[in-house]
């Protein structure tokens, strides 16, 4: 009787599975069939599905314009100025940027009753001394030789100054991203409302291009390494936020209750009790503001920051690549030097023994202390000491101008073949495409995609996003983006999935992939440009391939941890049931880790935008062209309709993904 | 063993969980039946409690995991607000207590002891043991003096500069009760402190405990899921079920006279010996028995040999020496193997 009950009926979980993958396969099937019609009979189509018609456009730009020049010359609460208000602000970031950087490089000039009084700036060894004694006390032996190498590097290529200029501005940007993004995390998990509000303003804040805000930032705050500071904050800060929000959450309950039962006024609880005991989180966020700090201060050369960015931007500018070489591994240099030693500090825990007081409990911190007091003394009296024997430095100069420039002849034909055949291909039939598609099948295949992922409230949100893009003219420009952060998707997907997978394998080999995409992850933006354009020259074609690498980590990533994850359990049992190696990674593993694969993509296209943005430089022609052109036109408003649109085009990649992705870990049974 | 007065009151105290539970603080508690509160999903994670813990008592609460044990020690510290009901400290009603007077009970009053320990990443053993009175603002040099003491009355001198992540969970543990007696609080709450544990630290935890506590002689509000803990320490137990206090009885009566089938099942599995006592197996005396008296108080377990041996009989006696009865083999080896419940 039960067998046979059992045997008739289908088990009823896999027959509503097949039946929900067949309609899921039905309907994007029919999408896309759509698609393909509405492309093909576009002519037949009334004009104002193709493309939002003159009339039903509206200029956004001219009052935003308007309304940003009132908001910065006129416009006061009360008796203060909005104007004054931010150039105070201005000012106060001035003065501890102007004094570091003083201490740093160009020395200061003390305003005493007798005249000034000039105190030179401390001298590189100082400097470096204490920079590998602090290195060695967080990480080690090997850091501190790393953290000497990269201080030699600098000093023999005569990279020192600039250097010491970008390292400034990082560190005046950290320390005020880490005080905003902590007190902005902590009052997100204090007010729990505030907290959706907040993540919003971060996600534009983290995808809006770096050009589209420059020049707002300009209006208010004026001209000079503090706007570059300010957007550096914007750029670089919510990480620091949100990590601070979700590790104060990660709490468990008790710490809390601990507070509040050993009598903590609120600010005990805070600064006693929970941000020391989430100070791992707090420190894993550290990390990421300095590394997108430095990302930040490379890509403000563009508005005249100087250090390293402007060395890099002045080397591609007058084809001296080699410099602009030089400069970038520089920067390559710092970056990996940064990650290693923010990455320590937060690694690093307390140890009973290391509990002696003051002096004798950091005698490494107070050694290189006195090293830089006494290089600045020394600096003063002894002007020998001051500077680097000029006779040490060198650059390779023409050199590698020569060898870039042989190498562009030599490798030009082969490269040339390539890259016009892709684009030939490729490029320019995915752009057609993309841009022979109705605006309006486009907006309803989203609003269908995002209906199925989560519901009416994300269809409804990308319709407005894709609205307001269509509306304020920027379709085509938008699709022109579109197209290359997709195909450069595609291609990074391509590459990174097999060899997710195949790092998967084994744990050797998980560990060696680990670090090299570790490393490629530390690297700011700008840095993949300066290679690729030495290689491609401009266009589309060099923008993607800066694109795919920059891409490329979170596409092998997430597919090689997605499936180190999979219950060892199950991979017992596919291994007892029979299967080949093969059967096993397609019919189990690559199931299971479908939802963390699908995860990798969407950060792979976050990513591939974050990339995008910077791609203006080279020469692209997309909605990030438009906020480049902003900058050098100063023209406010158009820049930030076009970010906004680069913005809404990766919020709207990402909800999707994210949402199918979580759909999908339900139906997996993952939680 | 223990004063009669009450020093924390119960009456009729709910907390309910879900959405508008707040709203409900005003209602009349006759409305809040399970068709209510089900058709608000509403969670009543305490219902309908009133109970008395008298000065100097160790009393245990009980109850599957999800009964509501630690949500009604955290109403009686004022962690999560109770919906309806008033809850006393001492003269104390928690019910719209000001902030300030509830931060000051909470110095100098009570204290609690947590199951995942929480304790202070940061901070080293004496550092965390000094925690609360660092709250309050004593002298760095004082709240550490005081701080080696408890540490050296939990057993961990020689460990003070350690870091948490550098301890056993014993250890851990240790750090945390040391914490939680600092401020020498009168009543002092355990959450499970134990569970965390391993058997046999578990064990030596509870020696521990009940050794403190002949020193000490604090109130105690202990939560366990475990009987055979709660029977060691135990003066009364109250035994929780889907929110509601079933029963408050001496682990004894607990098992003599369940409340009902919850409660019965739950004292099913406990070795009846460990928790009985010879007065409550005593039958009038025939005319024989044989031997010197054993107290009425007296464990079985700690008399059972003795009967078991003799032939005849064993006297039981009262406090006062008088003969009450006598007890025999038939009745203990029924108390033994559970077979009888009286
Ligand atoms: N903050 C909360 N929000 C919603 N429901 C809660 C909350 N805290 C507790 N509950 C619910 O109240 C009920 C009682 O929980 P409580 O933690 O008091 O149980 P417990 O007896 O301590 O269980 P355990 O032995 O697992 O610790 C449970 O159903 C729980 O889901
Ligand atoms: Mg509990």
């Amino acid at each position: 009787m039960m067998m046979a009950a059992l045997i008739r009926r289908p088990p009823p979980a896999a027959s509503a599975a097949g039946r929900a993958r067949m309609q899921a396969a039905a309907a994007v099937l029919g999408l896309i069939l759509a698609l393909v019609l509405a492309a093909l009979w576009r002519d037949a189509l009334p004009a104002w599905v193709v493309r939002p018609p003159k009339g039903w456009l509206f200029d956004l730009a001219g009052p935003v314009n308007r309304f940003l020049a009132w908001l910065s010359q006129e416009a006061a609460i009360g008796p203060v100025t909005v104007k004054g208000l931010t150039r105070g602000i201005a000012s106060g970031f001035a003065l501890p940027l102007d004094l570091l950087q003083g201490l740093l490089v160009k020395g200061i000039d003390l305003p005493l009753p007798g005249g000034t009084l000039r105190l030179a700036a401390l001298p590189w060894w100082a400097l470096a001394a204490a920079a590998a004694i602090f290195g060695h006390w967080v990480a080690g032996r090997r850091a501190a030789g790393l953290v000497l190498a990269t201080c030699g590097y600098f000093l023999v290529l005569g990279l020192w100054e600039a250097a010491m200029q970008t390292l400034a501005s990082v560190a005046v940007a950290v320390v005020v991203g880490a005080i905003l993004g902590i007190a902005l995390g902590a009052a997100a998990h204090r007010w729990p409302r505030l907290d959706a509000g907040l993540n919003l303003v971060y996600d534009v804040m983290q995808t809006l291009p770096v050009f589209s805000y420059l020049v707002p930032i300009l209006l208010f705050f004026g001209f000079g390494p503090v706007a570059a500071l300010i957007a550096t904050v914007i750029y670089a800060m919510p990480p620091m936020a949100r990590n601070t929000t979700l590790a104060l959450r990660r709490l468990p309950a008790s710490v809390m209750e601990l507070a509040s039962m050993a009598g903590c006024s609120p600010r005990q609880r805070l600064f006693l009790v929970l941000l020391p005991a989430a100070r791992q989180g707090l420190l894993t966020g550290f990390n990421q503001l300095v590394m997108l700090s430095l990302s930040a201060v490379i890509i403000a050369s563009v508005i005249g920051a100087g250090g390293l960015g402007n060395v890099v931007l002045q080397g591609l500018k007058s084809m001296q690549l080699g410099r602009a070489f030089e400069a970038g591994l520089g920067i390559t240099l710092m970056a990996i030097v940064l990650d290693r030693l923010s990455h320590a500090v937060a690694l690093r825990r307390p140890a009973h023994g290391n509990q002696r007081a003051g002096l004798r409990r950091h005698p490494a911190l107070y050694g290189a202390l006195a090293i830089l007091v006494a290089g600045l003394a020394a600096a003063q009296t002894v002007p020998a000491l001051r500077d680097f024997p000029e006779a040490l430095t060198g650059s390779s100069g023409r050199t590698l101008d020569n060898f870039f420039a042989w190498a562009n002849v030599a490798l030009e034909a082969p490269i040339g073949a390539v890259r016009d055949g892709v684009v030939r291909h490729l490029f320019r039939p995915a752009k057609e495409a993309l841009l022979a598609l109705p605006w309006l099948a486009m907006a309803g295949l989203v609003a269908v995609l995002a209906y199925a992922a989560s519901g009416a409230a994300l269809a409804l949100a990308c319709t407005a996003m894709l609205g307001f893009i269509a509306l304020t003219g920027y379709w085509d420009l938008a699709m022109t983006s579109l197209y290359l952060v997709g195909i450069s998707t595609l291609i990074a997907t391509l590459i990174g999935f097999p060899i997710g997978v195949l790092a998967a394998q084994g744990p050797r080999l998980g560990r060696i992939t680990a670090l090299v995409i570790d490393t490629l992850q530390t690297l700011p933006t700008f840095v993949y440009l300066i290679p690729v354009v030495m290689l491609f020259g401009l266009g589309d074609f060099p923008a993607m391939v800066a694109i795919v690498l920059f891409a490329l980590p979170p596409a092998i990533r997430y597919p090689m941890d997605g499936i180190a994850r999979v219950p060892k359990s199950l991979v017992e049992a596919a291994d007892m049931a029979g299967c080949t190696r093969l059967q096993r990674l397609a019919l189990v593993q690559i199931p299971q880790a479908l939802p963390e694969i699908m995860l990798g993509l969407s950060q792979t296209i976050l990513m591939a935008f974050g990339m995008l943005v910077i791609t203006a430089l080279v020469g692209t022609r997309g909605l990030e062209q438009e906020t480049l052109v902003a900058v050098s036109k100063a023209r406010v408003g158009e820049g930030l309709i076009a970010g906004l649109g680069i913005s809404f085009l990766s919020i709207m990649a990402d909800r999707l993904i994210t949402h199918g992705s979580a759909r999908l870990r339900r139906r997996l049974g993952q939680g | 063993m223990s004063d009669t007065s009450p020093i924390i009151r119960c009456q009729n105290v709910w907390k309910l969980y879900g959405p508008g539970a707040e709203a409900l603080s005003g209602q009349s508690a006759s409305r809040l039946d399970d068709a209510f509160l089900a058709a608000r999903g509403l969670v009543p994670a305490v219902r309908d409690v009133t109970l008395d813990i008298r000065q100097g008592e160790i009393f245990v609460i009980m109850g599957l995991s999800g009964s509501g044990k630690s949500t009604l020690v955290r109403c009686m510290t004022g962690l999560v607000d109770t919906t309806l009901g008033d809850l006393w400290i001492g003269a104390d009603n928690l019910r719209g207590i000001e902030a300030k007077r509830l931060v000051d009970i909470r110095r100098r009053r009570i204290s609690m002891v947590f199951q995942d320990f929480a304790l202070l990443p940061h901070l080293t053993v004496l550092d965390n043991i000094a925690f609360p009175l660092r709250v309050q603002g004593m002298g760095r040099e004082a709240r550490l003096k005081r701080a080696r003491e408890l540490a050296e009355l939990v057993a961990l001198t020689g460990r003070e500069d350690r870091f948490p992540h550098e301890l056993s969970g014993g250890q851990q543990q240790r750090v945390g009760i040391a914490r939680s007696l600092t401020t020498d609080p009168e009543i002092w709450f355990l959450d499970e402190p134990f569970s965390a544990l391993d058997p046999l630290i578990r064990h030596e935890m509870q020696d521990e405990f009940l050794r403190l506590q002949g020193t000490l002689h604090k109130t105690i509000v202990f939560i366990t899921h475990d009987f055979e803990e709660a029977i060691r320490i135990a003066d009364r137990i109250a035994i929780m079920h889907d929110g509601r206090v079933v029963q408050v009885d001496t682990p004894e009566g607990l098992i003599l006279n369940p409340a009902d089938a919850y409660v019965a099942e739950f004292t099913r599995k406990i070795p009846r010996h460990r928790v009985m006592r010879a007065g409550s197996l005593t039958r009038p005396a025939p005319a024989q028995t044989e031997g010197t008296p054993v107290p009425a108080t007296a464990l079985v377990a700690d008399i059972a040999a003795r009967v078991l041996a003799s032939d005849r009989p064993v006297p039981v006696a009262d406090e006062k020496g008088a003969i009450i009865g006598a007890v025999d083999r038939d009745r203990v080896i029924a108390a033994i193997c559970g077979t009888d419940a009286a």
